[in-house]
């Protein structure tokens, strides 16, 4: 993302604050659609920032979403205080969920978010240690710069 | 901004004395106070009215079809929502309304309840013959359908596409009536009774036809006066009309009208009617995050409790509720429709959209994202220095949005107050 003109914002996230859910992923979509960025992108970058935004309130304590915007791709970096994830490749598995038996009332929790975030990026990192706290890492490139 | 759309909501400029209560509902963000007086920007505006319920000096008002209009026709059909049933207190019968319509010089009147339940029938089939995408969303409240194209354009293909009663009953009517009446179409008016101002849109511009089936649409409350006096002079009448009751209602379309009641009927489709304009956007909000895929159909209306909560009724949408809940309650599960004969129209496209509802133009900040990220940057920086008081007196309905239109060219940083207090 060098060199080009970056928009760059960050947002708060507090574990456990349900009331709050999606309200970042819609401050995203929207600074987004404002960016001129194609409906396409727009739509997988809400997809992501709404998952990730859940993973936070859901299981961490305290989190932060930052954005960064080129024209050529979309930066959405999560970091969280919280469990950290102990088996990554196992929470990538669809259908595989630690929600507690509340969240999943609740609609949370099918064990969708991470495989979600993968299938809706171009590129994620995700790392994270338990009893610390997790870092995920996605690049959706802008149509016609990323996927077809 | 040179695009025109045709809206029913207007101000009244006499009227208008620049106060900030219409400012701060709008849900689109779509007015703002210019040189004193409220200003509707034209491609924002989803015709909701939302204005109009909270205007404190009626300068809000709505462009519905007046009775004039109806004598270029030499035969007038009446097509009401059933949310006229709800006007006139417990005592007076839905065939009592429709022949005080008559009486008031409609040449026929037709009741829409069987074809909310032809409807309900034709979208239980569209949904088992379409697995995806997943929830669709009905398309019978005009202000969502515009709310999708401009907020939510990528949801437009989740519009399930059959078109709503009102649309069907008037293409049903103009099918038949020409030939059995030999009366030529242009001089059959068919004209929908409504408590909502946007139908006037739907009918004038419509989203998802080339031409709307319908000639126009009267509000309950223009209407109101007449059908009560109407009512009056007739009451010995009304026992004859309890006794011989000339219209079947249908009992699974007669609740069309409230929340929920567009797919109460559904026997094999988990559904869900969300009502208001905060929560449908709430919901749509979920559904563009990629959520709800379990739901087979969302019904949105933006009107709280649905369209019984309609803007130009006249009876409080309470007492309206409670009398239509009285005349689903004794219509009881009563079908008037026969599947097959659902399934048949519904087979030969009779009932679909001419086409999909296409997305509307976007408005970034720029079309070239380079420049919309640099103005975007300048919006944020112009933002973090007003005092987010959201009070208004700027003309935007808050800071966040003076930020934007200072960007966009539309409003000077010095048109908030504070700010220019502190330069002093």
């Amino acid at each position: 993302m060098a060199g080009s003109v970056v928009f760059r914002q960050e947002f708060a996230v507090k574990g456990g604050d349900f009331a709050k859910a999606g309200a970042v992923a819609c401050r995203i979509k929207e600074l987004l659609k404002d960016l001129g960025l194609d409906a396409a992108t727009v739509r997988r970058a809400a997809i992501v920032a709404y998952e990730a935004e859940m993973n936070v309130i859901m299981y961490a304590w305290q989190g932060r979403v930052d954005l960064a915007v080129s024209p050529k791709e979309v930066h959405i970096t999560v970091d969280d205080t919280g469990p950290g994830i102990a088996d990554v490749e196992l929470a990538m598995t669809e259908g595989y969920s630690t929600a507690t038996p509340e969240m999943r009332e609740l609609g949370f929790g099918a064990g969708m978010g991470l495989p979600n975030i993968k299938r809706n990026s171009d590129i994620l990192h995700i790392d994270s240690r338990t009893g610390e706290g997790t870092r995920l890492k996605i690049v959706i490139r802008t149509n016609g710069h990323g996927r077809t | 901004m040179n695009t025109k759309n045709f809206h029913a909501i207007h101000i009244t400029k006499d009227k208008c004395i620049g106060c900030v209560h219409c400012l701060a509902k709008c849900p689109t963000r779509a007015i703002r106070v210019k040189d004193g007086k409220a200003v509707i920007i034209d491609e924002l505006c989803i015709d909701c009215g939302e204005c109009l319920r909270v205007c404190p000096h009626e300068a809000v008002h709505s462009h519905t079809t007046s009775f004039a209009v109806l004598d270029a026709f030499t035969y007038k059909v009446a097509i009401p929502s059933t949310v006229l049933y709800g006007q006139f207190g417990t005592s007076v019968l839905p065939n009592e309304i429709l022949s005080a319509l008559r009486r008031i010089g409609f040449d026929e009147v037709y009741d829409l309840s069987s074809i909310c339940e032809l409807n309900c029938a034709a979208t239980e089939e569209y949904l088992n013959e379409h697995p995806r995408p997943r929830p669709f969303i009905t398309s019978t409240c005009p202000v969502v359908v515009r709310l999708i194209q401009r907020r939510y354009p990528a949801l437009c293909g989740h519009i399930l596409p059959i078109e709503p009663p009102r649309e069907i009953a008037a293409k049903i009517l103009r099918t038949i009536l020409p030939k059995s009446l030999g009366v030529p179409p242009d001089k059959i008016g068919v004209i929908h009774i409504t408590p909502c101002p946007a139908k006037m849109v739907s009918i004038n511009s419509p989203a998802t036809l080339a031409k709307s089936f319908l000639d126009g649409a009267i509000s309950v409350r223009d209407i109101y006066p007449q059908i009560l006096a109407a009512l009056r002079k007739s009451e010995e009448d009304s026992l004859m009309r309890h006794l011989f009751p000339e219209t079947l209602f249908s009992g699974i379309g007669m609740g069309w009208s409230l929340s929920g009641g567009e797919t109460r009927g559904f026997k094999n489709h988990r559904a869900v009617a969300v009502s208001g304009i905060q929560d449908t956007m709430r919901v749509l909000d979920q559904v563009e995050a990629g959520l709800l895929q379990d739901i087979d159909l969302l019904e949105c209306t933006v009107c709280p409790d649905g369209c019984v909560g309609g803007p130009l009724e006249v009876e409080n949408r309470f007492l309206a509720k409670s009398r239509i809940l009285e005349l689903v309650a004794a219509a009881g599960e009563h079908a008037v429709v026969d599947q097959r004969d659902a399934s048949r129209l519904y087979h030969k496209n009779f009932l679909s959209f001419d086409h999909p509802a296409p997305p509307a133009e976007s408005h970034p900040l720029d079309h070239d994202p380079a420049k919309a990220i640099r103005m975007a940057k300048r919006r944020e920086k112009i933002f973090a220095g007003l005092p987010k008081k959201d009070c208004g007196v700027c003309g935007a309905p808050d800071c966040r949005t003076l930020a934007d239109d200072i960007v966009r060219g539309h409003a000077r940083l010095d048109d908030c107050p504070f700010v220019t207090k502190e330069k002093r």
